[in-house]
Order: structure tokens, then C-alpha cells, then sequence
């Protein structure tokens, strides 16, 4: 009986631990940094934010080729970003180091630069070629596409990026209490398995 | 406190799953069978510990309540922080997997170190050493986590002293937010059920 108080107690404590998280709706986390890296042109921009979506300011940034070679470092500025223009044309790996043990990571393959950089040298031939009679040339068309398309879709990236760094939810917190708990029924169960044999033993 | 993955060399890797091993094998050989659901409850109580961010100061921490866990558990705090560790680590990749071992002696070893020191100065009849014993565990406790975490950072990072001293600012306001909830807990439970500040092995002695 005495025992069940005490479990009451802790329990009264988890209790109160839940609701203050989930009342302060799940703050910012120190956990977890993310960096999030795309390629526009010939530049490449980046975000790092910690998850829960606070900005990592002041972050080192270094950028490695495929060969794990050092080729240019940086650090973000007062909105968790920072930004390069692509220094060779090989797989970048964009590492972000946050102080205090926390890192991310991301990698953009060759052939993502390869598209963009494709892209912005098309416009600058394109910008010296003819327009055809019929108004205008089918590089020129695909350019406008590609053009409208980097600018509405740059929300969505945006938006992508947030999502990635949100915090865990209510249902994945409050299932993971759950695991603790099941585990502490197979714990219980295992020790009270080795008790009663051993009790059987005794009795025999 | 989460050291992320792929920060650290292999040797401190390596040396903090042999740490982390032997004090929960430790803790495995003194859990019995009234202490599981203790350990289990600790255990969900530093799993939700993590999500609660203190925004004082200049970075993002959070508590840890390992001081708690230390003076209640024993050497049973690191079966437990492990099990809430790597919860953490499946389903948010908080910390991971390969620095569960390092990261479990970062926070659970401050805890079995704070309960040699004040547990027998907690248990004492309440008064002002008590609560002062109390506040200091869990102050400590935070304190000993961030000396560790630098310590691991040493070999990674410039100096000790930058990275100690920047980890121990940020958890300031954690050091002493965890003094005081170790302090209101000590007091509670010394009231209600003091048997249970007397150690795990034996009662009130």
C-alpha cells in the first residue's frame, strides 16, 4: 500500500510535467538542428534552424566536396542563413555545427547543380538568340516556365523546410510514455517469472 | 545535453557504451521487483523533462531532472535515462543511436554521483541542511552533465574552457530551476512517504 503511494506521487508529477508541456504548446527544442540546403543558379542558399523552428544564429557552416575535402566555411547570419556560390561542380555535403554537440547535415548531388546551373546558362544564351517569327523560341518559353515556376515554388520549399523542423507532437510525446510503460510490463512480468520459479523450486 | 550524432570521435564513442554498459548492468543487478515501476515512471518523468524548454538565457535548454533521478534511484537511473534516451532517439532523432551510450553516462552518472553525496544528508530529519542538500542535488546534478558534455566536446571543439563555460551559462537557469523543483520534491516526498529518500536498498537506514 505504501508502495502505491509513492507511485502516486510520481505519477502526480508526470502528470503535472505533461500539462505544462502540453500547455506551453512545445517551445523550442535543443535537441535537434536541421540544415536545409537548395540550388538556385550558380548559388547555393541555406536555413538552419533548430527543431521547433528556432533560428540557429552565428552556426558554423563548412561545405565538403565528394572527397571530404574542406572547400569553403561560413557562418549563418542573424536568420539562420547563409548562402554560397557553388565553388567546383561536384556532390556538396553541407555540414552545420551549432555549438554544444548539436550538428545537421545536408547533401546536394551533382546532378541537382547540374540543373540549375543548366538552367542559367540557357537564359544567357537564350538572351542572344533571335526570337523566331512565331513570337517566341522554344528555349525562351521553357525559360519563362522554369522561371515562374523557381518563384511559386519557393513557398513550398520554405513551407517544406518548417515542416521538417517542427517539433514533436502531443501523440508522439504521450505514445512514448506509453513504450515506457509497456516496458516496464515486460520488465514485470520476466522478474515475476523468475520469482515464482524460483518459488516453485523452493516448494518442490 | 543531446550530444547529436556524428560529433564525436569513435574512442569517446566507444568508452561511453563501455560506461554506459557497466553502470546499467549495475543498476539491472540492484532492480527488484518493487522498484521496476519506479524506475518506469522516473523514466517517462525525463522523457517528458526533455520537451520543457526554459526560455531564460541564451540558448535553447531544457531540464533534465537527472538530480531527482539520481537521489530516488540510484544506480537504477541509468537503466532508466537509457530507456528514455533511446525513445528519444527512435522517434524524434534526438541525440541517436551510436551516442546513446555517451549521452546516457553524460546525464545518469551525475545522478549516481549526486546520490552518494546527499542522500544521506537528504534523508535527515527536514530542516535547512535537508533543502539545502536537496537544491544542491539538483543543481549539481546539471552542473556535473554539462562539465561531461565538454569534456566529451574537448576533442572535437577548440578549448574546454569555451565550450564548458558556454554550456554551463545556458543552463543556469536549469541548474537552478531543477535545484528548486528537487527541492519542493525532497520536501513532498519527506513528508508523505520519507522511507523512499532512504536509498533503494535499504529501507530508511
Amino acid at each position: 500500500m505504501e508502495k502505491g503511494h509513492s507511485i502516486q506521487i510520481s505519477l502526480v508529477i508526470l502528470l503535472l510535467a505533461s500539462i505544462l508541456v502540453i500547455s506551453s504548446n512545445l517551445p523550442a527544442l535543443a535537441h535537434k538542428v536541421i540544415i536545409f540546403a537548395w540550388v538556385e543558379g550558380d548559388t547555393v542558399f541555406t536555413e538552419s534552424k533548430f527543431a521547433g523552428g528556432k533560428r540557429a544564429v552565428g552556426a558554423k557552416v563548412q561545405v565538403f566536396d565528394k572527397e571530404g575535402k574542406q572547400l569553403l566555411e561560413g557562418k549563418t547570419d542573424n536568420r539562420g542563413e547563409f548562402s554560397f556560390k557553388i565553388p567546383k561542380l561536384t556532390d556538396l555535403r553541407i555540414v552545420l555545427t551549432a555549438g554544444m554537440g548539436h550538428k545537421g547535415e545536408w547533401a546536394i548531388p551533382e546532378s541537382e547543380i547540374l540543373e540549375a546551373r543548366g538552367v542559367s546558362e540557357q537564359k544567357r544564351s537564350g538572351e542572344h538568340s533571335q526570337p523566331t517569327p512565331a513570337g517566341l523560341s522554344k528555349e525562351e518559353i521553357k525559360d519563362l516556365i522554369e522561371d515562374s515556376l523557381d518563384r511559386k515554388l519557393r513557398p513550398i520549399v520554405r513551407m517544406l523546410t518548417e515542416s521538417q523542423s517542427k517539433g514533436p507532437s502531443v501523440n508522439e510525446i504521450v505514445g512514448g510514455i506509453g513504450y515506457i510503460f509497456g516496458l516496464m510490463g515486460v520488465a514485470l512480468y520476466f522478474k515475476n517469472r523468475g520469482k515464482k520459479r524460483h518459488r516453485d523450486n523452493y516448494n518442490d | 545535453m543531446h550530444i547529436s550524432e556524428g560529433v564525436l570521435s569513435a574512442p569517446v564513442l566507444v568508452t561511453g557504451v563501455v560506461l554506459a554498459a557497466a553502470g546499467v548492468s549495475v543498476g539491472l543487478r540492484k532492480m527488484d521487483y518493487e522498484k521496476i515501476p519506479q524506475v518506469a515512471v522516473l523514466s517517462s518523468a525525463f522523457f517528458v523533462a526533455s520537451f520543457i524548454h526554459v526560455p531564460i538565457g541564451p540558448a535553447n535548454a531544457h531540464l533534465i531532472l537527472n538530480g531527482i533521478s539520481g537521489i530516488l534511484l540510484g544506480w537504477l537511473c541509468f537503466p532508466s535515462i537509457l530507456v528514455a534516451l533511446a525513445l528519444q532517439a527512435i522517434l524524434f532523432q534526438f541525440g541517436g543511436i551510436t551516442v546513446l551510450g555517451i549521452n546516457t553516462v553524460n546525464m545518469a552518472l551525475p545522478g549516481v554521483t549526486c546520490y552518494y553525496l546527499f542522500s544521506r544528508l537528504v534523508k535527515r530529519e527536514r530542516g535547512l541542511l535537508s533543502s539545502a542538500a536537496a537544491f544542491t542535488c539538483g543543481f549539481l546534478a546539471v552542473f556535473l552533465s554539462g562539465i561531461l558534455v565538454a569534456l566529451c566536446l574537448l576533442f572535437t571543439e577548440e578549448s574546454f574552457m569555451s565550450v564548458a563555460k558556454l554550456i554551463l551559462l545556458a543552463h543556469l537557469p536549469v541548474m537552478i530551476i531543477e535545484g528548486i523543483i528537487t527541492l519542493f520534491c525532497v520536501a513532498f516526498l519527506a513528508r508523505v512517504k520519507p522511507e523512499l529518500l532512504g536509498g533503494i536498498y535499504g529501507k530508511g537506514s
